[in-house]
C-alpha cells in the first residue's frame, strides 16, 4: 500500500506522468462500467425500420462509430472490449511479475548451484521466440482468456527474472543483510523481509512493462485468430474487420479498436517510464 | 563471559567439478587460524589488526554468520555449536553485532521503529504491536535517541550518521545479548560524533554487565574504551594483554610497529620510528615459521623455520621468539589516556 | 575469450536441444489426438492403421523421438498432414522470404534511429524532442498488424501506390525462379511491408539512443570536451554519439530475434510468403509437422540473435571480463 502509494506520487510528479495516470484510470473506469454504459450489447445486432441488419453503416447519431458487416455497434464493441483487455493486461502483469521476482529473488540470493540452474532456465525461455510459442501453446490448449494469460505468463517471466536477480547480486552483499542474519532472521525472512522490499521499485516497473505487453500481444492474438471466440476485444474486432474483407471499405471499423490499444499502451508506458526516471537512479546507487 | 579457543575458519579457494575431479586442491585460505581468548561481562576486549588480517571473519565467525572450520567458542561454559544446532535464533540473542558501515546496515526501505523491532520479530518473541513498539522505544531512548517518537517512523535516509550508528547500536541491544561485537563502529563517523559513540557503547557495557569486543585497525580509540587488547596478525593473535601493559610494554615487534604509527596526541613524545618492510601475505600462503617474520625487523633465524609459542606472563601473553621485557614506562600513559 | 564463446556456443545448443524436445513431447503429450485432423476416425481401422505406420506414429514414443532427432539432424522435418509433402519443400523458399523483409527494415530501423535519437538529444528540451518522443513511444504502443491495415487503407486502397499484398503478382513468376528476387515486381510488393516493419522498428533503437546519449551527455569527459571549447555539435555527434551506440550495437542481433518471432503478424497482415505465415497457416490447419519445422526455424534465428548480441557486446565492451 505504501509502495503504491508512493508510486502514484512519484508518477505524479511528471506532467507526462499525471496525463498519462488520468487516461488509464479512465481506461479503468471502462473496464469496470463499459458494458453500462455501452448503447447496445457486444455481439447485439441492429436492424432498422425495415427490419434489414444495419450492415457497415457510417457513423452516426445511432451509431457514434457506425456498425459492423453483421450490424454491430462498433462503440459499444469498444466499451464492452475495455474490460477483457484490462484483465488480461493487468492479471497477466501481475502473475509474470510474481513469478519473475520469486525466480529472480531465490536465484540471486542462493546463488551456486541453484541460480546457475534456474538461469539457464531462464536463458532458454529467453531463446523462444515470443508470440510463435504462444501460438503453439494455444492451438495445443485451447483459445480462452484464461489459457491466453497462461501462456503469457509463461513468456514474459524471464525478463523480470533476470533484473531482479541482479539487482538482487548487489542486495544480498551489503551489511543490512549480514545485520539481518546476525539477529536470528531466517533465509525466508531474509529473502522477503529485508531483500524483496529493495527489488519491489523494479518490480513495480516489470509490472507496467508487462501490462504493455500483454495488451498488444492478446491484439496479437486475436487478430491472427488465435483470441477467445466467446470475447468481444480490441484485438479480435479487428480480426473481425480483417477476416470480413471489408475493413478497406469500412474505417471507421478498424480504426476506433486499434486507437483504444494505442491509448492504453501509451499511457501505461509514460506511466512506467516516469516511475522508472526517478527510482532507477536510486536503484543504481545501491549497487 | 565468552571464551574462544583455537578457532580457524577456513575458505576453500576452488570448489569447481574441475578440481573435484582431478583431485588438484589449491590450498585454503586460513582467514582465522587457531584464535583464543576470553572475554568476562562488564569487560571490553580491543582487536586490533591491519585489514585483511581475519578480524571481520572472527568476528563474523563469533555471531553466528559463519561456520568454525575447527576450535571452540563457548559462551558461560556452553558450546556455541552445540547452541547453535540446537536453537540457532535463540543463539544470535547471546551475541549482537554492531557493524562498521552505519549507511549499508541499515535496510533503506524499513523505518527506525521497524529496523529495532525486526530482531524480536526474527525471534519471534510474540509480542503484539504495542509492545514491539514500547521495546523499540525503550533502546533508542538507552541508545539515546531522544525522544525517540520523533525517530520511529523516520527512515535511514533522514539521519546523520551518529543518528544511523545510534539506530544500530539499539538494534544490537533489543534481543539483549550477552556480548556485543562492536566492529570498527566509529570509524566511517566524523570526529565530531566518534567520542559520543565511545561513550554509549561504555555506558552500555556498564549498565548492561555485557562482555563487547570492540575491533579496530586504529589504535588511538582503543585505549579510552579497552580493557585489555588483543593484537591479531594474519589469522593469529600474537600479542593479548590488559590494555596498559600492551601499549606500555609491547612484546611483539608487530604490536611495537602498530603502536609506533599511531599518532600521538602529546607533541612532546617522540617514538622511534620502526620501518616495516612489504605489505601483508596473504592467506592462502601463510609464511613458515613466525608468520610475521618475512616483515620482522628483529627476525633470528628460529623465526623462520620454528612457530613460536605464547609467552605469558602474568595475564599478557605474546607470541614471539625475543620477547621484549620492560619495565612500563608511565609516559606511555600519560600519553594514551586521551581523556 | 575463448572458453566464454564456448560456453555460450554450448548454452545456446542446449537452449535449442530444450526446444527440440518440448516441441515434440507438447504435441504428443497434450489432450486431444493430433493425429484426428489427418486420420480420419471413419476411415477403415485398416486404412487407420496404414496412415499411421506411414507418418511413423504407431510406434512408441521414445523410438518417436529418436527418429525425430535422427531426422532433423538431417534436415527432414518430416510430411505435411496438409499437403502430404515434405515439410523441408514448403520451408525452402521462405526463410529467405522472411530475412529479406526483416533484415534491410531492421536495419534502416537501426540507422535512423541512431541518428534521429542523436539529434534529439542534441535537441534536448524542445518541442521537437518531445513530439518525436511522444510520437515514437504512441507508435511502440500500437499494433503492427493494425498499423501494416492502416497503411494499406491509405497507400494501396485510396492512393492505389502499392499492391495490397504478396510478394509478387500472382502469375508472374510461376517457377518461383530467384529471378522474382531481383524483379521490380518484387519491390514494389516489398516497399509497404518493408516501410511499416521499418517504422516500427524504429521505435525501440531510437528511444533507446536518446535516453544513452541523455545519460552520455551528463558524463565528465563530455563536460571536460565543453571545457576545451569544442562545438557542442561537435561533442554530439563525434564524442557522445560514439560511445551511445554500443548499447544500441549490442541490442541489435537479439531484437532482430525477435522481430523475426514478430514475423508471424506483419506477415500475415501483408500475405507474404515468409515463415511466419506458414506458421500461422499451418497452426490453424492443425499441420503439426509443419507447425514444429517452422518453429524451430523460427527459434533457431533467435536464439542466433541472442548469442551474437552476447558476443557483441563482450566483443564492444572492454570492461566485460570472460571469467
Amino acid at each position: 500500500m505504501k509502495l503504491l502509494k508512493e508510486f502514484l506520487a512519484i508518477v505524479w510528479r511528471s506532467p507526462s506522468g499525471k496525463a498519462s495516470l488520468l487516461v488509464f484510470g479512465l481506461c479503468l473506469f471502462l473496464a469496470a462500467f463499459g458494458p453500462l454504459l455501452a448503447p447496445y450489447g457486444a455481439t447485439e445486432r441492429s436492424y432498422d425500420a425495415a427490419g434489414d441488419l444495419v450492415r457497415l453503416a457510417t457513423p452516426s447519431a445511432d451509431h457514434w462509430l457506425g456498425t459492423t458487416l453483421l450490424g454491430r455497434d462498433v462503440f459499444s464493441q469498444i466499451l464492452w472490449g475495455a474490460r477483457p483487455a484490462i484483465i488480461i493486461g493487468v492479471l497477466t502483469a501481475l502473475g509474470t511479475v510474481l513469478i519473475g521476482v520469486n525466480v529472480g529473488l531465490i536465484a540471486g540470493y542462493f546463488g551456486g548451484r541453484v541460480d546457475s540452474v534456474m538461469m539457464r532456465i531462464t536463458d532458454i525461455f529467453l531463446g523462444l521466440p515470443f508470440l510463435p510459442f504462444i501460438i503453439v501453446l494455444l492451438s495445443l490448449t485451447g483459445r480462452s482468456i484464461w489459457t491466453i494469460i497462461f501462456a503469457m505468463m509463461i513468456v514474459m517471466w524471464r525478463s523480470t527474472a533476470r533484473i531482479v536477480r541482479s539487482q538482487v547480486l548487489s542486495i544480498r552483499e551489503m551489511q543490512f543483510v549480514a545485520a539481518a542474519k546476525s539477529t536470528g532472521a531466517s533465509d525466508l525472512d531474509v529473502l522477503y523481509k529485508e531483500i524483496a522490499p529493495n527489488v519491489m521499485p523494479l518490480a513495480l516497473i516489470g509490472i507496467t512493462f508487462a501490462l504493455a505487453w500483454s495488451v498488444i500481444t492478446e491484439a496479437s492474438i486475436g487478430f491472427l485468430g488465435f483470441g477467445d471466440p466467446d470475447v468481444v476485444s480490441w484485438g479480435s474486432i479487428i480480426y473481425q474487420a480483417y477476416a470480413s474483407q471489408m475493413m478497406y471499405r469500412a474505417p471507421w471499423w478498424v480504426l476506433p479498436p486499434g486507437i483504444a490499444i494505442m491509448v492504453l499502451v501509451t499511457s501505461v508506458y509514460f506511466v512506467g517510464r516516469a516511475y522508472e526516471e526517478v527510482v532507477n537512479p536510486r536503484m543504481r546507487e545501491m549497487r | 563471559m565468552i571464551e574462544v579457543e583455537n578457532l580457524c575458519k577456513h575458505y576453500a579457494t576452488e570448489t569447481g567439478l574441475a578440481s573435484l575431479l582431478t583431485g588438484n586442491r589449491k590450498p585454503p585460505v586460513r582467514a582465522v587460524d587457531g584464535v583464543g581468548f576470553r572475554v568476562t561481562n562488564g569487560e571490553v576486549l580491543g582487536l586490533v589488526g591491519e585489514s585483511g588480517c581475519g578480524k571481520s571473519t572472527l568476528m563474523r565467525t563469533l555471531c553466528g554468520l559463519e561456520k568454525p572450520t575447527s576450535g571452540a567458542i563457548r559462551f558461560a561454559g556452553q558450546d556455541s555449536h552445540s547452541l547453535q544446532s540446537a536453537d540457532r535464533k535463540a543463539f544470535h540473542k547471546l551475541v549482537q553485532m554492531v557493524f562498521q558501515d552505519p549507511y549499508g546496515s541499515l535496510n533503506p526501505q524499513h523505518t527506525v521503529g521497524d529496523i529495532v523491532s525486526r530482531p524480536l520479530i526474527y525471534q519471534k518473541a510474540g509480542l503484539n504491536r504495542d509492545e514491539l513498539k514500547s521495546r523499540a522505544i525503550r533502546v533508542l531512548e538507552e541508545a539515546g535517541l531522544k525522544p525517540a517518537a520523533d525517530f520511529l517512523d523516520k527512515y535511514p535516509h533522514q539521519l546523520s550518521g551518529g543518528q544511523r550508528q545510534r539506530v544500530c547500536i539499539a538494534r544490537a541491544i533489543v534481543l539483549e545479548p550477552e556480548l556485543l561485537i562492536a566492529d570498527e563502529p566509529i570509524s566511517m563517523l566524523d570526529v565530531s560524533i566518534k567520542w559520543g559513540i565511545i561513550r554509549l557503547l561504555k555506558s552500555l557495557v556498564k549498565d548492561r554487565n555485557l562482555a563487547m569486543i570492540y575491533v579496530t585497525h586504529d589504535l588511538a580509540s582503543v585505549t579510552s574504551i579497552c580493557d585489555s587488547l588483543a593484537i591479531m596478525y594474519l589469522g593469529r593473535i600474537v600479542e593479548c594483554g590488559s590494555t596498559r601493559s600492551v601499549i606500555a610494554n609491547p612484546q611483539h615487534p608487530y604490536t611495537r610497529i602498530l603502536l609506533t604509527a599511531t599518532p600521538s596526541v602529546d607533541p612532546d613524545a617522540r617514538r622511534q620510528p620502526v620501518r616495516i618492510v612489504g605489505g601483508i601475505p596473504n592467506a592462502i600462503d601463510i609464511p613458515s615459521g613466525c608468520r610475521f617474520h618475512p616483515r620482522c625487523p628483529e627476525a633470528i633465524g628460529a623465526c623462520r623455520h620454528t612457530d613460536p609459542e605464547p609467552v605469558v606472563s602474568g595475564n599478557h601473553s605474546a607470541a614471539c621468539h625475543l620477547p621484549k621485557r620492560e619495565t612500563p614506562k608511565q609516559e606511555y600513559e600519560q600519553e594514551t589516556v586521551i581523556r | 575469450m575463448k572458453s566464454f564463446v564456448a560456453r555460450r556456443l554450448w548454452h545456446m545448443c542446449l537452449t535449442l536441444f530444450v526446444m527440440i524436445t518440448l516441441m515434440f513431447f507438447l504435441f504428443r503429450m497434450l489432450p486431444g489426438d493430433p493425429t484426428a485432423t489427418v486420420i480420419s476416425p471413419a476411415l477403415y481401422p485398416k486404412a487407420q492403421e496404414a496412415l499411421k505406420a506411414q507418418f511413423g506414429l504407431d510406434r512408441p514414443l521414445w523410438e518417436q523421438y529418436f527418429v525425430y532427432l535422427k531426422n532433423l539432424a538431417s534436415f527432414d522435418f518430416g510430411i505435411s498432414f496438409h499437403t502430404r509433402r515434405p515439410v523441408a519443400d514448403a520451408i525452402e523458399g521462405r526463410l529467405l522470404n522472411t530475412v529479406l523483409l526483416i533484415l534491410p527494415s531492421m536495419f534502416l530501423a537501426y540507422v535512423a534511429g541512431a541518428l534521429l535519437g542523436t539529434i534529439v538529444a542534441w535537441r534536448r528540451g524542445s518541442k521537437f524532442e518531445t513530439a518525436l518522443v511522444f510520437a515514437a513511444t504512441s507508435l511502440q504502443s500500437t499494433p503492427v498488424f493494425w498499423l501494416g491495415m492502416l497503411a494499406i487503407l491509405l497507400f494501396s486502397i485510396r492512393l492505389d501506390l502499392f499492391p495490397i499484398g504478396h510478394i509478387v503478382t500472382p502469375g508472374l513468376f510461376p517457377d518461383n525462379s530467384l529471378k522474382m528476387y531481383v524483379s521490380a515486381d518484387f519491390l514494389h510488393h516489398l516497399a509497404l511491408p518493408f516501410l511499416v516493419n521499418a517504422l516500427y522498428q524504429f521505435c525501440f533503437p531510437f528511444l533507446l539512443m536518446r535516453s544513452t546519449m541523455l545519460s552520455t551527455i551528463g558524463e565528465d569527459y563530455i563536460e571536460l570536451a565543453r571545457m576545451k571549447g569544442l562545438k557542442e555539435s561537435r561533442i554530439i555527434f563525434g564524442h557522445a554519439m560514439r560511445n551511445s551506440l554500443l548499447p544500441l550495437a549490442t541490442t541489435m542481433p537479439m531484437i532482430l530475434g525477435w522481430a523475426v518471432a514478430g514475423s508471424v503478424v506483419i506477415e500475415t497482415v501483408f500475405s507474404w510468403p515468409g515463415l511466419g505465415l506458414l506458421m500461422v497457416e499451418a497452426v490453424s490447419r492443425s499441420d503439426y509437422p509443419m507447425v514444429q519445422a517452422t518453429f524451430l526455424l523460427i527459434a533457431v534465428l533467435t536464439v542466433a540473435g541472442t548469442f551474437i548480441a552476447d558476443l557483441l557486446y563482450g566483443l564492444l565492451d572492454p570492461r566485460i571480463v570472460y571469467e
